[in-house]
């Protein structure tokens, strides 16, 4: 895996958000600041998410941006959001979200090591619930 | 148009609408799911789904887009992106013979 596509500094285990757009725009926010992509990549993840829910079980949700907004993208990254309180989520509670900015293949072994770990009820909780940066990383790479 | 006999499917298309996120992840346990039946599983945007696909799997909130953009493609929705019971029935029928709906 490439090294910078999972920034430490990308991951953070102790955020709050009053909804699903605030979670959004806070994951987008990490994209933009550790130079992944563009501004406008962001209102691309909420028009996205208003399409379809990016939720996918165990209270893991993945935003991301669109097909157009692919060249606001300057590099693959992945940030890691948790949320201890929770998330509504159009109806699901989110407590972790996997933000995703890909425009080649780079991040496919990540996502694909996430799918496994979500249908583990055992590893989705204790990804769920990891409050070391260290942990994320070991889970996910 | 008619279903598809699993002998025929060669290849997989997952589709969503960035290619980017869950059309990966579900790709990447059909994958696994199904490495040893010689069915190759690749995801792509919507817009850029193969000709030489068999059969297409698409959340059901895009199937009205997929089937515009690869008419003629027997295509399954899924509303969930992993553990799906129309994905589940997938697999089997191609592990152990059948008909795929379109």
């Amino acid at each position: 895996m490439r090294d910078d596509l999972l920034d430490p500094r990308a991951v953070l285990l102790h955020e709050s958000a009053p909804d699903r757009e605030a979670a959004i725009r806070l994951c987008g926010r990490v994209l933009v600041e550790v130079g992944a992509v563009a501004e406008p990549y962001v209102e691309a993840m909420l028009e996205r998410e208003r399409s379809i829910s990016t939720y996918v079980g165990e209270g893991v949700a993945i935003p991301h941006g669109t097909n157009a907004s692919k060249e606001d993208i300057k590099r693959d990254a992945i940030c890691v959001v948790r949320f201890p309180g929770g998330v509504d989520w159009d109806g699901e509670q989110v407590v972790l979200c996997v933000g995703i900015a890909a425009r080649e293949g780079g991040h496919v072994p990540l996502l694909a090591s996430l799918a496994e770990i979500l249908l583990d009820p055992d590893r989705a909780k204790a990804l769920r619930e990891a409050t070391e940066v260290s942990q994320v990383m070991k889970e996910l790479t | 148009m008619a279903g598809i006999d699993s002998k025929d499917i060669h290849k997989i298309i997952v589709a969503c609408d960035a290619g980017m996120g869950s059309s990966v992840m579900l790709a990447s346990q059909l994958r696994k799911q199904l490495k040893d039946s010689g069915v190759t599983v690749e995801h792509t945007p919507v817009s850029s789904i193969p000709d030489d696909a068999d059969v297409v799997l698409c959340h059901a909130g895009l199937a009205a887009r997929a089937r515009a953009a690869a008419p003629g493609k027997v295509l399954v929705p899924f509303q969930i992106f992993l553990g799906d019971p129309a994905v589940t029935r997938l697999v089997n029928t191609i592990k152990n013979g059948g008909t795929v709906d379109a």
